[in-house]
């Protein structure tokens, strides 16, 4: 309600709480109330909606990563999804598509793909034999993301006219505006938080250490390659129509257990609900601190998550003494 | 201690089912799409023939019932253009990096934040017509159509003869068509000046336009295809970032050294002086500091796709051939 009343232009509540009433015959507005209608419906509401899919991707993503890689530095990003998207994107913008429904849906297509991409090339590169130990996909991870940034660079500077466009896209935010990015995005965000969901206690029994879970029964190999699939597909969604927003995969898992422990069948879906509802208040505040002026969402999600997060980390230590 | 950051997180949980709940409760159908479609009155579909009908530069088919009256501008360039034009009384919003002429400061400004638009802000100022182009992006374009309001793209012209075309457009958007048939034959006559006077020069002197001298070893400078390297050319210069492979590049002094440039355009607002040119290990032994030719200018007369191109040719080739223009 809050994410969908508040943005640069203020529609009084009384004046939300007629449009919302008037739902099914629009037509029926005062004129005066028209373009009020319009920024609800067109731009409001399917805003609200990516911004909590996406926050709720990146935290769930994110805690499942924590606890497959035991490695509470562990977000989203690390194995590549982000610098693989962003490469695919401005790949697309320099071979400059017509102006139409799919030349406008490549960039974020062309992302997805170059996330999906990076993500098979540091898993391929991490493979010893048939295994895949951790420490190189992380590895593996840190220098294909480094490789991929430096060619997405050198790519804007070459194509200079292209510039200010891949800075946009670059700095995150939601670039494809309305119904559009949401109904794209859904699906894979849908199936990738599901299966994530489902290896909640493959991941608890993980935290053992890998031989151990073993030996527990569990096979290590399929439960890797299935965490990383789910939740390489669910971020490369995410990142792919709202951008790359940092701290949000990082952060809010933590928080998350820090309150609720570790159990992660528990841990996985509230990260998911907190991470939706921490995105959502990131992006309320983005849009009214230096209002009209809005500040992209992974700057406030920064600015404001670290005092949080340290504020909510001291607390907790007090606990413990 | 533990219990309130239960609450909360909970609290934090509630706010996002609260808004899943209204979202869900609130899917546009079809009929609400076709309410909004209707009432808006840039999108009814004109029946009568239209006044103005033009194709964008992305290929799109503008039409408009009348002139724009109610004109957001996007860009400095489109400012200035409408200004220009004498449309200046149909512009009620800009972006906000438009500057010129003075009186375009008191619009109302719609950017959020450097290249982010308010489309907020947009929607609500009802406005018949948005001037776009190259600096504004395809998914702002879009994102514009989808909240059914009339954009037009204005593509960067490659040449003078694009600029007039631009000219011609705009003026057919805001009804100004009598102006533009003076102004673009008086554009033109000016240039024909210049390239009169120059008809029987031989020298081209050598122009370095410096966009940022931070790194004096790797300072930025203009490549070909840019409205800089244009309007050096029409002047009668060379212009010593040519061999460059993009639109801004990046030259190395050794190479600047090497082209030892007559000239040296720097920007008059970040204020670069020959002292301060001087200074710069190795950079005396050119030309232009030599002859102390470190000019400033208004780097936005060189960069923005606006009949004062023309003024910045006369301006450069005025500097470059003194000798002709006197």
């Amino acid at each position: 309600m809050l994410s969908v009343a508040v943005g640069s232009v203020s529609i009084p509540l009384r004046n939300l709480v007629q449009i919302l009433a008037a739902l099914p015959n629009l037509g029926n507005l005062p004129i005066d109330l028209q373009p009020l209608a319009t920024i609800l419906f067109a731009l409001r509401i399917p805003r609200t909606v990516l911004v909590a899919l996406t926050g709720a991707a990146l935290a769930g993503s994110g805690a499942s990563y924590q606890g497959l890689f035991r490695n509470p530095l562990a977000d989203p990003y690390l194995i590549g999804v982000a610098s693989g998207a962003g490469l695919g994107a401005v790949i697309a913008m320099t071979l400059h598509w017509s102006y139409s429904f799919w030349g406008l849906m490549a960039i974020p297509l062309a992302a997805f793909v170059g996330a999906g991409i990076t993500v098979l090339a540091v898993y391929q590169l991490a493979r010893v034999g048939n295994a895949v130990p951790t420490t190189n996909l992380i590895l593996a991870g840190v220098t294909i993301s480094a490789f991929t940034t430096a060619l997405t660079s050198l790519l804007m500077i070459t194509s200079s006219d292209e510039m200010v466009r891949a800075f946009t896209w670059l700095l995150g935010g939601s670039t494809l505006s309305g119904w559009r990015p949401v109904i794209a995005m859904l699906p894979y965000i849908v199936v990738g938080l599901g299966i994530q969901l489902a290896m909640g206690h493959a991941l608890n029994v993980l935290q053992f250490g890998e031989e151990q879970a073993q030996q527990l029964g569990l096979s290590v190999q399929q439960i890797r390659l299935t965490v990383v699939a789910a939740a390489s597909l669910t971020t490369a969604a995410a990142v792919s129509f709202a951008g790359i927003i940092g701290f949000v995969g990082l952060v809010v898992p933590h928080l998350v257990r820090m309150v609720w422990g570790a159990d992660y069948r528990r841990l996985i879906p509230l990260a998911i609900l907190n991470g939706a509802s921490f995105l959502l208040v990131a992006d309320i505040a983005a849009r009214v601190v230096l209002s009209p002026q809005e500040l992209p969402v992974g700057i406030v999600t920064a600015l404001g998550g670290v005092p949080f997060f340290l504020w909510v980390l001291r607390r907790t230590r007090q606990q413990f003494f | 201690m533990v219990n309130t950051k239960r609450i909360f997180l909970l609290v934090g949980m509630m706010i996002a089912l609260l808004t899943t709940q209204c979202t869900a409760a609130s899917q546009p159908t079809a009929t609400v799409k076709a309410a909004l479609e209707e009432q808006t009155p840039t999108s009814a579909p004109i029946t009568a023939t239209p006044a103005v009908s033009l194709v964008d530069g992305l290929g799109r088919t503008v039409e408009l019932a009348a002139p724009a009256q109610r004109i957001v501008s996007l860009a400095p360039s489109n400012t200035e253009i409408l200004f220009e034009l004498g449309a200046g009384s149909q512009v009620i919003a800009r972006d906000d990096f438009s500057d010129y002429p003075e009186e375009v400061k008191a619009l109302p400004s719609i950017t959020t934040n450097l290249s982010d638009i308010n489309i907020e802000q947009i929607v609500m100022l009802k406005p018949d017509l948005v001037l776009a182009t190259e600096i504004n992006t395809p998914e702002q374009v879009k994102a514009l159509e989808d909240v059914h309001i009339t954009v037009f793209y204005l593509p960067n012209p490659v040449n003078l003869e694009g600029l007039y075309e631009n000219l011609e457009t705009v003026a057919e958007l805001t009804g100004k068509q009598d102006i533009a048939e003076k102004m673009i034959p008086s554009l033109r006559n000016r240039i024909q000046t210049v390239e009169d006077r120059l008809k029987d020069v031989e020298t081209s002197p050598v122009v370095y336009v410096e966009l940022d001298g931070t790194d004096p070893a790797k300072p930025w400078t203009t490549g070909p295809g840019t409205f800089q390297a244009l309007i050096i050319d029409m002047a009668g210069g060379k212009n010593a970032g040519d061999e460059m492979s993009s639109e801004w590049a990046q030259i190395s002094q050794e190479e600047l050294i090497v082209k030892n440039p007559d000239f040296m355009l720097v920007d008059a607002v970040w204020g670069t002086t020959l002292e301060q040119v001087s200074q710069r290990p190795g950079w005396q032994v050119m030309k232009a500091v030599q002859n102390k030719q470190v000019v400033p200018m208004d780097f936005n007369l060189f960069s923005r796709p606006t009949p004062r191109l023309v003024d910045a040719v006369e301006m450069l080739a005025k500097l470059l051939h003194p000798e002709v223009f006197n």
